[in-house]
Protein backbone atom coordinates (compact mmCIF):
# COMPACT_ATOMS: atom_id res chain seq x y z
CA UNK A 1 0.00 0.00 0.00
CA UNK A 2 2.51 2.14 0.94
CA UNK A 3 4.63 1.55 -2.22
CA UNK A 4 1.75 2.18 -3.97
CA UNK A 5 1.36 5.58 -2.51
CA UNK A 6 5.00 6.61 -3.33
CA UNK A 7 4.57 5.02 -6.90
CA UNK A 8 1.48 7.55 -7.72
CA UNK A 9 3.04 10.48 -5.73
CA UNK A 10 6.33 9.98 -7.89
CA UNK A 11 4.57 9.39 -11.05
CA UNK A 12 2.20 12.25 -10.03
CA UNK A 13 5.85 14.88 -9.41
CA UNK A 14 6.98 13.79 -12.76
CA UNK A 15 4.18 14.47 -14.84
CA UNK A 16 3.74 17.92 -13.16
CA UNK A 17 6.97 18.61 -14.13
CA UNK A 18 6.94 17.97 -17.64
CA UNK A 19 3.46 20.06 -17.51
CA UNK A 20 5.50 22.71 -16.06
CA UNK A 21 8.22 22.37 -18.74
CA UNK A 22 5.94 22.22 -21.55
CA UNK A 23 3.71 25.04 -20.41
CA UNK A 24 6.43 27.06 -19.46
CA UNK A 25 8.31 26.72 -22.58
CA UNK A 26 5.21 27.52 -24.71
CA UNK A 27 4.71 30.50 -23.36
CA UNK A 28 7.90 31.98 -23.54
CA UNK A 29 8.23 31.03 -27.21
CA UNK A 30 4.81 32.70 -27.98
CA UNK A 31 7.04 36.13 -27.89
CA UNK A 32 7.97 35.01 -31.01
CA UNK A 33 5.55 34.02 -32.71
CA UNK A 34 2.38 36.57 -33.56
CA UNK A 35 -0.35 37.46 -32.21
CA UNK A 36 1.78 39.12 -29.56
CA UNK A 37 -0.54 40.87 -27.02
CA UNK A 38 1.81 44.50 -26.32
CA UNK A 39 -1.10 46.27 -24.57
CA UNK A 40 -1.78 43.56 -22.00
CA UNK A 41 2.20 43.43 -21.91
CA UNK A 42 1.97 47.20 -20.50
CA UNK A 43 -0.90 46.55 -18.42
CA UNK A 44 0.51 43.69 -16.57
CA UNK A 45 3.90 45.50 -16.67
CA UNK A 46 2.22 48.39 -14.77
CA UNK A 47 0.40 46.03 -12.08
CA UNK A 48 3.59 44.03 -11.42
CA UNK A 49 6.17 46.70 -12.01
CA UNK A 50 4.13 49.89 -10.93
CA UNK A 51 2.05 48.53 -7.97
CA UNK A 52 5.26 46.89 -6.42
CA UNK A 53 7.46 49.58 -5.71
CA UNK A 54 5.86 50.47 -2.38
CA UNK A 55 6.57 47.39 -1.04
CA UNK A 56 9.48 46.36 -2.89
CA UNK A 57 11.45 50.23 -2.01
CA UNK A 58 10.29 49.84 1.65
CA UNK A 59 11.48 46.24 2.06
CA UNK A 60 15.04 47.43 0.57
CA UNK A 61 15.24 50.58 2.19
CA UNK A 62 14.57 48.78 5.70
CA UNK A 63 16.85 45.78 4.84
CA UNK A 64 19.75 48.19 4.03
CA UNK A 65 19.14 49.67 7.28
CA UNK A 66 19.19 46.40 9.45
CA UNK A 67 22.52 45.46 7.18
CA UNK A 68 24.15 48.69 8.20
CA UNK A 69 22.99 47.95 12.00
CA UNK A 70 24.38 44.99 12.69
CA UNK A 71 27.59 45.28 10.76
CA UNK A 72 28.19 48.23 12.38
CA UNK A 73 28.29 46.50 15.77
CA UNK A 74 30.31 43.42 14.41
CA UNK A 75 32.70 45.78 12.43
CA UNK A 76 33.57 48.03 15.27
CA UNK A 77 35.00 45.26 17.52
CA UNK A 78 37.54 45.30 14.60
CA UNK A 79 37.90 49.01 14.33
CA UNK A 80 36.24 48.92 10.86
CA UNK A 81 33.13 50.46 10.82
CA UNK A 82 34.55 52.68 7.87
CA UNK A 83 33.88 49.80 5.76
CA UNK A 84 29.90 49.55 6.43
CA UNK A 85 29.28 50.91 2.92
CA UNK A 86 30.84 48.41 1.04
CA UNK A 87 29.22 45.48 3.21
CA UNK A 88 25.98 47.18 3.02
CA UNK A 89 26.29 47.79 -1.25
CA UNK A 90 27.57 44.26 -2.08
CA UNK A 91 25.45 42.25 0.10
CA UNK A 92 22.41 44.21 -1.46
CA UNK A 93 23.46 44.30 -5.26
CA UNK A 94 24.99 40.80 -5.34
CA UNK A 95 22.27 38.73 -3.26
CA UNK A 96 19.74 40.67 -1.25
CA UNK A 97 18.32 43.15 -3.73
CA UNK A 98 17.43 40.63 -5.96
CA UNK A 99 16.33 37.52 -3.27
CA UNK A 100 14.10 39.68 -1.56
CA UNK A 101 12.42 41.45 -4.21
CA UNK A 102 11.92 38.47 -5.81
CA UNK A 103 10.34 36.87 -3.03
CA UNK A 104 8.24 40.30 -2.29
CA UNK A 105 6.75 40.09 -5.90
CA UNK A 106 6.01 36.40 -5.47
CA UNK A 107 4.42 37.15 -2.50
CA UNK A 108 2.35 39.76 -4.19
CA UNK A 109 1.89 38.34 -7.99
CA UNK A 110 2.60 35.05 -7.84
CA UNK A 111 -0.34 34.91 -5.92
CA UNK A 112 -2.28 37.19 -7.70
CA UNK A 113 -1.76 35.32 -10.64
CA UNK A 114 -2.93 31.78 -9.48
CA UNK A 115 -6.25 33.20 -8.02
CA UNK A 116 -7.02 35.71 -11.21
CA UNK A 117 -6.20 32.65 -13.65
CA UNK A 118 -7.84 29.87 -11.36
CA UNK A 119 -10.74 31.40 -10.79
CA UNK A 120 -10.78 32.12 -14.51
CA UNK A 121 -11.09 28.60 -15.07
CA UNK A 122 -13.36 27.37 -12.48
CA UNK A 123 -15.63 30.17 -14.09
CA UNK A 124 -15.16 28.37 -17.67
CA UNK A 125 -13.80 32.00 -18.87
CA UNK A 126 -10.40 30.07 -19.91
CA UNK A 127 -12.56 27.57 -21.80
CA UNK A 128 -14.68 30.43 -23.16
CA UNK A 129 -11.66 32.43 -24.44
CA UNK A 130 -10.35 29.07 -25.80
CA UNK A 131 -13.54 28.80 -27.32
CA UNK A 132 -13.89 32.37 -29.16
CA UNK A 133 -10.57 31.25 -31.00
CA UNK A 134 -8.01 32.69 -28.33
CA UNK A 135 -5.16 31.49 -26.95
CA UNK A 136 -4.89 32.00 -23.39
CA UNK A 137 -1.35 31.14 -23.19
CA UNK A 138 -0.74 33.75 -25.53
CA UNK A 139 -3.44 36.35 -24.08
CA UNK A 140 -2.99 35.95 -20.21
CA UNK A 141 0.37 33.77 -19.38
CA UNK A 142 2.79 35.39 -22.24
CA UNK A 143 2.60 39.06 -21.56
CA UNK A 144 2.71 38.24 -17.40
CA UNK A 145 5.82 36.19 -18.19
CA UNK A 146 7.27 39.30 -19.71
CA UNK A 147 6.50 41.74 -17.80
CA UNK A 148 7.63 40.55 -14.68
CA UNK A 149 11.00 39.51 -15.81
CA UNK A 150 11.02 42.87 -17.21
CA UNK A 151 9.71 44.79 -13.93
CA UNK A 152 11.58 42.43 -11.69
CA UNK A 153 14.57 43.49 -13.23
CA UNK A 154 13.88 47.31 -12.55
CA UNK A 155 12.17 46.42 -9.21
CA UNK A 156 15.75 45.19 -8.26
CA UNK A 157 17.78 48.27 -9.30
CA UNK A 158 15.08 50.36 -6.90
CA UNK A 159 15.58 47.73 -3.95
CA UNK A 160 19.73 47.53 -4.08
CA UNK A 161 19.60 51.99 -4.37
CA UNK A 162 17.01 52.11 -1.27
CA UNK A 163 18.61 49.74 0.46
CA UNK A 164 22.04 51.36 0.21
CA UNK A 165 20.51 54.51 1.03
CA UNK A 166 18.67 52.89 4.10
CA UNK A 167 22.52 51.63 5.42
CA UNK A 168 23.65 55.76 4.52
CA UNK A 169 20.39 56.61 7.17
CA UNK A 170 21.12 54.36 9.73
CA UNK A 171 25.22 55.29 9.31
CA UNK A 172 24.43 58.86 9.47
CA UNK A 173 22.01 59.40 11.68
CA UNK A 174 22.39 57.09 14.30
CA UNK A 175 25.96 55.68 14.00
CA UNK A 176 27.17 59.74 13.55
CA UNK A 177 29.68 58.62 10.84
CA UNK A 178 30.59 60.54 8.01
CA UNK A 179 28.12 60.07 4.45
CA UNK A 180 30.51 60.76 2.03
CA UNK A 181 33.10 57.90 3.32
CA UNK A 182 29.57 55.66 3.57
CA UNK A 183 29.00 56.33 -0.33
CA UNK A 184 32.58 56.07 -1.32
CA UNK A 185 32.99 52.54 0.07
CA UNK A 186 29.87 51.59 -1.09
CA UNK A 187 31.07 52.64 -4.36
CA UNK A 188 34.22 51.63 -4.75
CA UNK A 189 33.49 47.77 -3.23
CA UNK A 190 31.62 47.15 -6.32
CA UNK A 191 32.64 45.63 -9.47
CA UNK A 192 31.15 44.36 -12.99
CA UNK A 193 30.53 40.81 -11.69
CA UNK A 194 28.85 42.07 -8.72
CA UNK A 195 26.47 44.08 -10.18
CA UNK A 196 26.23 41.57 -12.96
CA UNK A 197 25.11 38.93 -10.62
CA UNK A 198 22.71 40.79 -8.76
CA UNK A 199 20.97 41.84 -12.31
CA UNK A 200 20.89 38.89 -13.83
CA UNK A 201 19.03 36.90 -10.73
CA UNK A 202 15.69 39.11 -11.20
CA UNK A 203 15.50 37.73 -15.22
CA UNK A 204 15.46 34.07 -13.44
CA UNK A 205 13.55 35.19 -10.51
CA UNK A 206 11.05 36.74 -12.80
CA UNK A 207 10.28 34.24 -14.90
CA UNK A 208 10.03 31.74 -12.35
CA UNK A 209 7.17 33.76 -10.34
CA UNK A 210 5.03 34.59 -13.88
CA UNK A 211 5.53 30.28 -14.80
CA UNK A 212 4.79 29.21 -11.39
CA UNK A 213 1.92 31.51 -11.03
CA UNK A 214 0.01 31.03 -14.18
CA UNK A 215 1.14 27.60 -13.99
CA UNK A 216 -0.74 26.59 -10.62
CA UNK A 217 -4.01 28.78 -11.90
CA UNK A 218 -4.56 27.37 -15.08
CA UNK A 219 -4.24 24.22 -13.41
CA UNK A 220 -6.70 24.74 -10.75
CA UNK A 221 -9.44 22.28 -9.96
CA UNK A 222 -11.93 22.02 -7.39
CA UNK A 223 -13.20 25.34 -7.32
CA UNK A 224 -13.10 28.00 -4.48
CA UNK A 225 -11.30 26.31 -2.39
CA UNK A 226 -8.83 24.92 -5.61
CA UNK A 227 -8.34 28.58 -5.83
CA UNK A 228 -7.06 29.04 -2.44
CA UNK A 229 -4.62 26.18 -3.07
CA UNK A 230 -3.44 27.39 -6.21
CA UNK A 231 -2.76 30.67 -4.72
CA UNK A 232 -0.77 28.70 -1.29
CA UNK A 233 1.47 26.08 -4.05
CA UNK A 234 2.30 28.93 -6.18
CA UNK A 235 3.28 31.07 -3.61
CA UNK A 236 5.72 28.33 -1.93
CA UNK A 237 6.80 26.94 -5.07
CA UNK A 238 7.99 30.00 -6.11
CA UNK A 239 9.72 31.44 -3.19
CA UNK A 240 11.43 28.09 -2.67
CA UNK A 241 12.73 27.96 -6.36
CA UNK A 242 13.74 31.41 -5.92
CA UNK A 243 16.48 30.55 -3.35
CA UNK A 244 17.63 26.91 -4.68
CA UNK A 245 17.99 29.00 -8.17
CA UNK A 246 19.84 31.46 -5.95
CA UNK A 247 21.98 29.02 -5.08
CA UNK A 248 22.89 27.83 -8.25
CA UNK A 249 22.96 31.07 -10.12
CA UNK A 250 25.68 31.87 -7.46
CA UNK A 251 27.46 29.08 -7.95
CA UNK A 252 27.53 29.60 -11.66
CA UNK A 253 28.07 33.15 -11.37
CA UNK A 254 31.43 32.59 -8.91
CA UNK A 255 33.18 30.15 -10.91
CA UNK A 256 32.65 32.27 -14.71
CA UNK A 257 33.91 35.28 -12.23
CA UNK A 258 35.87 34.14 -9.10
CA UNK A 259 36.05 36.56 -6.51
CA UNK B 1 -51.08 19.52 -27.29
CA UNK B 2 -51.24 15.84 -28.30
CA UNK B 3 -47.83 14.48 -28.47
CA UNK B 4 -48.70 10.88 -29.28
CA UNK B 5 -49.85 11.71 -33.68
CA UNK B 6 -46.90 13.38 -34.28
CA UNK B 7 -45.75 15.13 -37.91
CA UNK B 8 -42.95 16.18 -39.03
CA UNK B 9 -42.44 18.78 -41.58
CA UNK B 10 -39.81 18.12 -44.51
CA UNK B 11 -36.39 18.41 -43.31
CA UNK B 12 -33.78 20.51 -44.79
CA UNK B 13 -31.26 18.37 -47.51
CA UNK B 14 -27.82 18.54 -47.05
CA UNK B 15 -25.42 15.75 -47.16
CA UNK B 16 -21.81 16.56 -45.45
CA UNK B 17 -22.03 16.97 -41.46
CA UNK B 18 -21.21 19.85 -39.26
CA UNK B 19 -20.41 17.64 -36.77
CA UNK B 20 -19.34 13.91 -36.60
CA UNK B 21 -18.70 11.64 -33.43
CA UNK B 22 -17.61 8.51 -34.30
CA UNK B 23 -16.67 5.67 -31.42
CA UNK B 24 -15.71 8.32 -29.09
CA UNK B 25 -14.40 7.49 -25.11
CA UNK B 26 -13.13 9.99 -22.65
CA UNK B 27 -12.12 9.44 -19.00
CA UNK B 28 -10.70 11.16 -16.46
CA UNK B 29 -9.03 9.43 -13.81
CA UNK B 30 -11.71 6.86 -13.21
CA UNK B 31 -14.61 5.50 -15.61
CA UNK B 32 -15.39 6.37 -18.90
CA UNK B 33 -17.71 9.20 -18.75
CA UNK B 34 -18.34 9.00 -22.39
CA UNK B 35 -17.84 5.10 -23.97
CA UNK B 36 -18.60 4.78 -27.98
CA UNK B 37 -20.26 7.76 -28.26
CA UNK B 38 -21.36 8.31 -32.19
CA UNK B 39 -23.70 10.84 -33.97
CA UNK B 40 -24.15 13.16 -36.38
CA UNK B 41 -24.89 16.88 -36.86
CA UNK B 42 -26.45 17.70 -40.26
CA UNK B 43 -26.25 21.36 -41.50
CA UNK B 44 -29.13 23.38 -40.62
CA UNK B 45 -29.93 20.24 -38.34
CA UNK B 46 -30.84 21.20 -34.26
CA UNK B 47 -29.75 17.97 -31.98
CA UNK B 48 -31.27 17.88 -28.39
CA UNK B 49 -28.99 15.94 -25.70
CA UNK B 50 -30.98 15.23 -23.35
CA UNK B 51 -29.74 13.08 -19.79
CA UNK B 52 -29.73 13.53 -15.57
CA UNK B 53 -27.04 15.64 -14.45
CA UNK B 54 -23.19 14.31 -14.57
CA UNK B 55 -24.01 11.81 -17.44
CA UNK B 56 -21.31 13.70 -19.74
CA UNK B 57 -23.41 15.85 -21.42
CA UNK B 58 -21.11 18.93 -21.09
CA UNK B 59 -18.54 16.99 -21.84
CA UNK B 60 -19.54 16.15 -24.95
CA UNK B 61 -19.96 19.68 -26.23
CA UNK B 62 -16.51 20.55 -25.50
CA UNK B 63 -15.25 17.09 -27.24
CA UNK B 64 -16.66 19.09 -30.22
CA UNK B 65 -14.87 22.16 -30.18
CA UNK B 66 -11.77 20.79 -28.84
CA UNK B 67 -11.96 21.57 -25.06
CA UNK B 68 -11.32 18.20 -24.36
CA UNK B 69 -9.95 15.43 -26.20
CA UNK B 70 -10.84 12.11 -26.46
CA UNK B 71 -9.22 9.12 -25.53
CA UNK B 72 -10.27 6.96 -28.58
CA UNK B 73 -12.77 7.89 -31.38
CA UNK B 74 -13.05 10.56 -33.98
CA UNK B 75 -14.42 14.23 -33.97
CA UNK B 76 -14.76 15.89 -36.94
CA UNK B 77 -15.37 19.52 -37.08
CA UNK B 78 -16.79 20.91 -40.33
CA UNK B 79 -15.11 18.07 -42.16
CA UNK B 80 -12.15 18.54 -40.27
CA UNK B 81 -10.40 15.73 -37.82
CA UNK B 82 -10.07 17.62 -34.66
CA UNK B 83 -9.48 14.82 -32.41
CA UNK B 84 -5.60 14.92 -32.58
CA UNK B 85 -4.94 18.67 -33.70
CA UNK B 86 -2.84 20.75 -32.23
CA UNK B 87 -4.29 23.42 -29.84
CA UNK B 88 -3.19 25.96 -32.16
CA UNK B 89 -4.74 24.66 -35.43
CA UNK B 90 -8.37 24.55 -33.70
CA UNK B 91 -8.63 28.10 -32.70
CA UNK B 92 -10.08 29.30 -36.07
CA UNK B 93 -12.02 25.95 -36.49
CA UNK B 94 -13.68 27.30 -32.98
CA UNK B 95 -13.77 30.83 -34.49
CA UNK B 96 -16.40 29.95 -36.37
CA UNK B 97 -18.38 28.19 -33.65
CA UNK B 98 -20.23 29.70 -30.70
CA UNK B 99 -20.61 27.92 -27.62
CA UNK B 100 -22.70 29.45 -24.60
CA UNK B 101 -21.60 27.80 -21.41
CA UNK B 102 -23.33 26.52 -18.45
CA UNK B 103 -23.24 29.71 -16.25
CA UNK B 104 -22.79 31.88 -19.32
CA UNK B 105 -19.20 32.21 -18.21
CA UNK B 106 -18.84 36.40 -19.56
CA UNK B 107 -15.01 37.88 -18.64
CA UNK B 108 -16.40 39.28 -15.21
CA UNK B 109 -13.33 42.10 -15.42
CA UNK B 110 -14.84 43.26 -18.83
CA UNK B 111 -17.87 45.37 -20.05
CA UNK B 112 -20.91 43.68 -21.65
CA UNK B 113 -19.57 45.81 -24.74
CA UNK B 114 -16.12 44.14 -24.51
CA UNK B 115 -17.73 40.60 -23.64
CA UNK B 116 -19.92 40.57 -26.83
CA UNK B 117 -17.44 41.98 -29.06
CA UNK B 118 -14.56 39.86 -27.65
CA UNK B 119 -14.08 38.05 -30.61
CA UNK B 120 -14.21 41.15 -33.12
CA UNK B 121 -11.75 43.03 -31.02
CA UNK B 122 -8.95 40.25 -30.84
CA UNK B 123 -9.13 39.67 -34.59
CA UNK B 124 -8.31 43.37 -34.78
CA UNK B 125 -9.99 43.50 -38.02
CA UNK B 126 -12.70 45.99 -37.39
CA UNK B 127 -13.31 49.64 -36.08
CA UNK B 128 -14.62 50.32 -32.44
CA UNK B 129 -17.23 52.31 -34.27
CA UNK B 130 -17.98 49.03 -36.45
CA UNK B 131 -17.66 46.73 -33.47
CA UNK B 132 -20.21 49.09 -31.30
CA UNK B 133 -22.71 48.42 -34.20
CA UNK B 134 -22.02 44.62 -34.30
CA UNK B 135 -22.71 44.65 -30.57
CA UNK B 136 -25.22 46.90 -30.50
CA UNK B 137 -27.27 44.66 -32.98
CA UNK B 138 -26.43 41.22 -31.63
CA UNK B 139 -27.69 42.82 -28.19
CA UNK B 140 -30.84 44.00 -29.92
CA UNK B 141 -31.58 39.89 -30.68
CA UNK B 142 -31.17 39.45 -27.75
CA UNK B 143 -33.42 42.36 -26.57
CA UNK B 144 -30.96 43.58 -24.37
CA UNK B 145 -29.37 46.59 -25.62
CA UNK B 146 -29.27 48.89 -22.79
CA UNK B 147 -27.01 46.56 -21.04
CA UNK B 148 -24.10 48.12 -23.52
CA UNK B 149 -21.90 49.73 -20.56
CA UNK B 150 -22.81 47.76 -17.52
CA UNK B 151 -20.79 44.90 -16.12
CA UNK B 152 -21.60 41.01 -15.75
CA UNK B 153 -22.28 41.45 -12.18
CA UNK B 154 -24.85 43.91 -12.22
CA UNK B 155 -26.99 41.40 -14.63
CA UNK B 156 -29.55 38.91 -13.77
CA UNK B 157 -28.83 35.34 -14.53
CA UNK B 158 -31.14 35.52 -16.99
CA UNK B 159 -29.70 38.61 -18.93
CA UNK B 160 -26.23 36.92 -18.50
CA UNK B 161 -27.57 33.74 -19.86
CA UNK B 162 -28.25 36.22 -23.05
CA UNK B 163 -25.54 38.41 -23.12
CA UNK B 164 -23.73 34.94 -23.17
CA UNK B 165 -26.20 34.10 -26.38
CA UNK B 166 -25.26 37.55 -27.98
CA UNK B 167 -21.44 36.99 -27.68
CA UNK B 168 -22.27 33.66 -29.46
CA UNK B 169 -23.61 34.75 -31.83
CA UNK B 170 -21.88 38.28 -33.32
CA UNK B 171 -19.49 36.49 -35.53
CA UNK B 172 -22.47 34.90 -37.24
CA UNK B 173 -21.14 31.27 -36.14
CA UNK B 174 -21.52 27.76 -38.59
CA UNK B 175 -22.56 26.42 -35.93
CA UNK B 176 -24.16 26.93 -32.35
CA UNK B 177 -23.33 24.98 -28.98
CA UNK B 178 -25.87 26.17 -25.95
CA UNK B 179 -24.44 23.69 -22.63
CA UNK B 180 -27.71 23.97 -20.73
CA UNK B 181 -28.51 27.57 -21.47
CA UNK B 182 -31.80 27.41 -19.42
CA UNK B 183 -30.29 25.42 -16.28
CA UNK B 184 -30.96 27.44 -12.82
CA UNK B 185 -33.59 30.15 -14.69
CA UNK B 186 -37.19 30.47 -13.49
CA UNK B 187 -39.90 29.20 -15.91
CA UNK B 188 -40.61 32.76 -18.14
CA UNK B 189 -36.83 33.35 -18.14
CA UNK B 190 -36.15 29.76 -19.43
CA UNK B 191 -38.74 30.58 -22.27
CA UNK B 192 -37.20 33.51 -23.26
CA UNK B 193 -34.09 32.10 -23.68
CA UNK B 194 -35.59 29.29 -25.56
CA UNK B 195 -37.40 31.62 -27.61
CA UNK B 196 -34.17 33.38 -29.03
CA UNK B 197 -32.61 29.75 -29.49
CA UNK B 198 -35.77 29.08 -31.67
CA UNK B 199 -35.14 32.66 -33.48
CA UNK B 200 -31.91 31.91 -34.06
CA UNK B 201 -33.10 28.42 -35.41
CA UNK B 202 -35.19 29.53 -37.80
CA UNK B 203 -34.27 33.00 -38.71
CA UNK B 204 -30.52 32.04 -39.87
CA UNK B 205 -30.89 28.29 -39.96
CA UNK B 206 -27.47 27.62 -38.01
CA UNK B 207 -26.79 24.56 -36.74
CA UNK B 208 -26.70 23.79 -33.06
CA UNK B 209 -26.58 21.14 -30.45
CA UNK B 210 -28.17 21.82 -27.03
CA UNK B 211 -27.83 20.30 -23.96
CA UNK B 212 -30.90 19.98 -20.98
CA UNK B 213 -32.21 18.08 -18.92
CA UNK B 214 -35.33 20.05 -18.74
CA UNK B 215 -37.95 18.02 -21.04
CA UNK B 216 -40.00 21.02 -21.48
CA UNK B 217 -37.65 23.37 -23.16
CA UNK B 218 -36.59 20.16 -25.38
CA UNK B 219 -40.32 20.03 -26.17
CA UNK B 220 -41.26 23.37 -26.78
CA UNK B 221 -38.08 23.93 -29.17
CA UNK B 222 -39.45 20.88 -31.29
CA UNK B 223 -43.46 22.14 -31.03
CA UNK B 224 -42.65 25.66 -31.87
CA UNK B 225 -41.72 28.21 -34.66
CA UNK B 226 -40.51 31.66 -34.52
CA UNK B 227 -42.67 34.20 -36.38
CA UNK B 228 -41.20 36.70 -38.08
CA UNK B 229 -44.03 38.68 -38.76
CA UNK B 230 -45.08 39.05 -34.82
CA UNK B 231 -41.16 39.05 -33.65
CA UNK B 232 -41.99 36.15 -30.98
CA UNK B 233 -41.82 32.39 -30.76
CA UNK B 234 -45.26 30.50 -31.53
CA UNK B 235 -46.60 26.71 -31.66
CA UNK B 236 -46.54 25.23 -34.63
CA UNK B 237 -49.93 23.61 -35.39
CA UNK B 238 -51.23 21.10 -33.34
CA UNK B 239 -49.45 17.78 -34.10
CA UNK B 240 -46.46 19.35 -36.19
CA UNK B 241 -43.16 18.96 -35.27
CA UNK B 242 -40.31 20.93 -36.49
CA UNK B 243 -37.85 18.25 -38.52
CA UNK B 244 -34.76 19.67 -38.50
CA UNK B 245 -34.97 19.19 -34.64
CA UNK B 246 -34.00 15.68 -33.11
CA UNK B 247 -32.71 14.40 -29.91
CA UNK B 248 -30.17 12.10 -28.68
CA UNK B 249 -30.08 11.06 -24.76
CA UNK B 250 -27.12 9.85 -22.92
CA UNK B 251 -27.08 7.50 -19.69
CA UNK B 252 -24.31 6.52 -17.91
CA UNK B 253 -21.97 7.57 -20.63
CA UNK B 254 -23.17 6.03 -23.66
CA UNK B 255 -26.11 7.26 -26.20
CA UNK B 256 -29.13 5.29 -25.68
CA UNK B 257 -31.21 7.65 -27.94
CA UNK B 258 -30.53 9.22 -30.93
CA UNK B 259 -33.69 9.98 -32.79
CA UNK B 260 -36.94 11.90 -33.73
CA UNK B 261 -39.86 13.59 -30.97
CA UNK B 262 -41.85 10.59 -32.61
CA UNK B 263 -39.44 7.70 -32.05
CA UNK B 264 -38.35 9.47 -28.62
CA UNK B 265 -42.15 8.74 -27.18
CA UNK B 266 -42.18 5.72 -28.58
CA UNK B 267 -39.01 4.32 -27.93
CA UNK B 268 -38.94 0.68 -26.12
CA UNK B 269 -36.35 2.04 -23.73
CA UNK B 270 -37.04 1.40 -20.14
CA UNK B 271 -34.63 4.74 -19.17
CA UNK B 272 -36.04 6.70 -22.12
CA UNK B 273 -39.62 6.47 -20.85
CA UNK B 274 -38.80 7.30 -17.42
CA UNK B 275 -37.00 10.28 -17.59
CA UNK B 276 -39.81 11.15 -20.32
CA UNK B 277 -42.28 10.23 -17.79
Amino acid sequence: MAIQTLDRTAKQIVLTVQDYSIFAWRSLMNLFRPPVYWSDFLIQSDIIGVGSVSIVLLSGFFTGAVLALQSAATLSAFGATGITGRFVSLTMIRELGAVLTGIMVSGRNASSMASELGSMVVTEQIDAMRALGVDPLRKLVTPRIYATITMLFFLTIVANTFGILGGAAVTVFLNHQNGMQYFSMAWEGLHFRDVAQGLVKPLFFGYIIASIGCFYGMKTTGGTQGVGRSTIQAVVTSSVLIIVADFLITHVMLSLWPA
Amino acid sequence: MSLSLLTELEPLKDTLPVVEMRHVTISFDGPPVLEDVSFRVAPHETRILLGPAGVGKSVLLKLINGLVKPDKGEVLLFGDLISGMPEENLFPLRARTGMVFQEGALFDSLSVRDNVGYQLIEEKKLTDEEIDAKVRESLSFVELEETFSLFPSSLSGGMRRRVAIARALINQPELLLYDSPTGGLDPVTSTNIISLIVKQRDVRSTPSLLVTHRLQDAFMMCTHRFDAGKGEMVPLPKGVTDPNTTFMMLDEGQLIFDGSLHQLLHTDNTFVKEFIE
